[in-house]
């Protein structure tokens, strides 16, 4: 039997990063997972991610993949691809198939970081070819280069069915309908409102009735629930779609601390079953950690911080530090934890219906039924002001941990303040130059440049643009409302794609000056 | 003591119902209505339904429909999904070939 | 066909290996090497993978990782192969799968 200090179950964000915290320490540590490329579901997050600079912020998934492989790689980490986890046992041996036959080995400590797997709902015709889990949809477009269908209903509005749904989008993908049982927006508003902008409608309080087709999807049938998720008779409508995707929660894969005798609960706000672990992910079991949504479905920029606390804990553990230098550790990972479990979708919030922001401002209702914030709402958030000139617009409505927007402008146009997930403001005295980086710094895609008047009776609306192909300059199209509706002619004055921008195009369009606050989006005629 | 272990508490009769034939298990091709009879013909464990009629035992080890069967079971005995102890987690975790699962590796064996 | 994505806004081409051959119940297609069976498969097209052994109803790839099994299918004669995580080789023999063994062509409802 193979010894190592510390083996670890899993590749993922939570896994690489305990091993990372491990390593450097010269710890002698091996990462088995079963997927033929490491990283987990970092590599199919194509979208810039939310908090601050500690949490990587505004920095894409994949790219903070890319990331976590090269430090694991610099700091010895072994990491051994293809290799199934089958069994866990209590005395910390691990049994993997590596190809052809099992092997077994003894890990002195053992951290699982096996993540999470999709929750699934049934209806009529669930099983047809054509209804696909939203990690699969990630999986084929974002990884393999495939498009799963030509139009899709997505079901779940959290923020795995509203970023795959911005990422079918992205492929060219028409998203038929975004649906979802509950009576609100389940994600970010900011994720649900760049969706909303190109045309998508949101069905809230709906679920399918059933999906059609003989050997695939052909089309889906909806309709709305009442409080107790029943159908209320003839709310049915029909969607001609090909594909049908599942965005229904995260279930914590934690059946090897089960087996291995690790004492477990079952917690709906963790999302199942999970072990019983300390803060730091230290489970019932001496030597057996947790990190990640094996412990607690939450974001990856959370399983990372996981990740290395449990990697310090095993550290102490082996005897590689002692407790004080883990306890000077852990409280530094504590702030860069708690940093990212504040605001409105802190996990303590979970299911709550929070009425107002931290500020005390209206959340808009709007924004939880159809997914963008409604024109009589936008003007009393503290991003939205007027000022003559190009100014920034920020429409971000909600508190979420996340500032890059602050740091994004060199004039100091913007500022969110000590408090992370306090609502930006736009400064009064500070000189915009419209260069653009706090728009495409916005991992919500919730800021835009506006000239609401340049005196020839039009305004410009500047805009995070990620689609194909990409308008060409003085190309004639429609204004898009927030709603998605058309709102105004539009004219592209000029569409920029900086390096800085990082993928994330600015799109200038010129507009009546009365739709300067109106237009969010452009459509080529 | 909580509702699950009074086997003689009366749950009331097994009675038809709408969306009885929706499929659950995936694997296996088990309905709903079946599970439901499963509760009714005394089977008020996870463990029970699988190996009665082996929800969750096909190839993908009950991976998609565990929390559904959950669910169902739950909901048929009048109790909370977390009440529930989940099916017992045993090696192998994933689906093998026996031919694999039974070659031991020889070469690791020359360390300890 | 058009199923595959030439350009991503965000990443752009998408390095791939070289294109093999393989069949599919006996018909020539391509994909390249290295992707995943269940990907090739959708690229050209095709939708059902298997029918299942009681209700002979058809199945398609469902989660994409490996986890749910849907979308198994015989592949170089060995029945229950997850084709979304079996890398796609040159001159493989892909069949879809009935019940627990390649279908015939009378299997097909």
């Amino acid at each position: 039997m193979k010894r190592y200090d510390l083996i670890i179950v899993g590749a993922g964000p939570a896994g690489l990063s305990a091993a990372i915290e491990a390593a450097k320490r010269g710890i002698k540590t091996v990462v088995f997972d079963e997927n033929s490329r490491p990283g987990g579901q970092l590599f199919k997050q194509i979208h810039k991610f939310f908090g601050s600079k500690e949490h990587r912020a505004k920095i894409r998934g994949y790219v903070i993949g890319g990331q976590l492989l090269d430090e694991a790689r610099k700091s010895g980490v072994e990491v051994i691809l293809d290799a199934t986890v089958i069994g866990l046992y209590q005395d910390r041996e691990v049994v993997v198939k590596l190809g052809e036959a099992i092997h077994h080995f003894k890990g002195n400590a053992v951290i699982v970081a096996t993540g999470a797997s999709e929750n699934m709902i049934n209806f009529p015709g669930w099983t047809l070819p054509g209804v696909i889990g939203a990690g699969a949809a990630q999986t084929m477009l974002n990884l393999h280069g495939v498009l799963p269908g030509k139009r899709v209903l997505m079901l779940g509005s959290g923020n795995v069915g509203l970023v795959v749904s911005f990422q079918l989008m992205q492929c060219g993908c028409e998203v038929a309908a975004i649906v979802d049982a509950a009576p609100r927006v389940g994600g970010y508003g900011v994720h649900a409102s760049k969706v909303a902008r190109t045309g998508v409608p949101f069905y809230l309080s709906h679920t399918i009735v059933k999906a059609e087709g003989y050997d695939h999807v052909t089309g889906v049938t909806i309709a709305e629930v009442d409080e107790h998720f029943s159908f209320i008779p003839g709310t049915e409508k029909h969607f001609d779609v090909d594909t049908i995707c599942l965005a229904v929660g995260l279930s914590p894969m934690s059946q090897l601390l089960k087996m291995a005798g690790c004492k477990m609960s079952d917690d709906p706000k963790k999302g199942g079953q999970v072990p019983i672990c300390d803060t730091y992910g230290r489970t019932s079991l001496s030597g057996i950690f947790a990190a990640g949504d094996v412990s607690a479905i939450e974001e990856a920029s959370s399983a990372m911080i996981e990740g290395r606390m449990a990697g310090v804990c095993a550290a102490e553990y082996l005897g590689y530090i002692d407790e004080e230098e883990e306890k000077k550790e852990l409280a530094e990972l504590d702030d860069a934890l708690n940093g990212l479990r504040q605001g409105m979708f802190a996990p303590g919030n979970r299911g709550k219906a929070i009425e107002k922001t931290e500020e005390g401002i209206d959340i808009s209702k709007n924004l939880l039924k159809n997914g963008f914030v409604a024109e009589d709402e936008i003007e009393r958030y503290p991003g939205v002001t007027h000022r003559e000139g190009i100014h920034p617009v920020i429409e971000c409505t909600q508190n979420i941990p996340c500032n890059p927007c602050q740091d994004a402008c060199r004039q100091g146009c913007i500022s969110i303040g000590d408090k992370i997930t306090s609502l930006p403001i736009v400064t009064k005295d500070s000189k915009c130059t419209g260069c653009g980086m706090c728009v495409a710094s916005c991992s919500g895609q919730a800021i835009f440049l506006v000239n609401e008047d340049c005196g020839d009776g039009s305004a410009t609306v500047t805009l995070p643009y990620e689609f194909l192909p990409l308008p060409e300059e003085g190309s004639k199209g429609i204004g898009l409302g927030r709603d998605g509706k058309k709102v105004c002619d539009a004219e592209v004055v000029s569409v920029r794609s900086l390096d800085v921008y990082d993928k994330t195009n600015l799109l200038t369009m010129r507009v009546p000056k009365e739709y300067a606050m109106k237009a969010r989006f452009f459509r080529k005629a | 003591m909580n509702a699950l272990s009074d086997r003689s508490r009366d749950i009331g009769p097994f009675v038809e119902k709408e969306g009885d034939d929706l499929l659950v298990c995936r694997c296996e091709e088990i309905t709903k209505g079946e599970i439901r009879k499963a509760v009714h013909d005394g089977m008020w464990t996870i463990t029970e339904i699988r190996r009665y009629l082996r929800a969750g035992m096909g190839l993908c080890q009950g991976q998609t429909c565990s929390k559904l069967v959950k669910g169902i079971v739950a909901r048929e005995l009048g109790i909370s999904p977390a009440e529930l102890e989940p099916a017992t987690s045993r090696a192998p975790m994933r689906p093998i070939e026996m031919r694999v699962f039974a070659e031991e590796s020889k070469e690791d064996h020359d360390e300890n | 066909m058009s199923e595959r994505i030439a350009e991503h806004p965000i990443l752009g081409t998408q390095e791939k290996g070289k294109e093999v051959s393989f069949t599919y119940d006996g018909k020539q297609l391509k994909g390249y090497e290295g992707e995943p069976v269940a990907v090739a498969l959708k690229a050209a097209g095709v939708m059902v993978h298997r029918y299942t052994a009681k209700r002979h109803e058809p199945r398609g790839i469902f989660c994409a990782i490996g986890r749910c099994t849907d979308c198994v299918m015989v592949v170089d004669g060995v029945p229950n192969v997850r084709t979304c995580i079996t890398p796609l080789k040159e001159g493989m023999d892909v069949r879809t799968q009935a019940g627990c063994t390649a279908a015939e062509s009378e299997d097909r409802p």
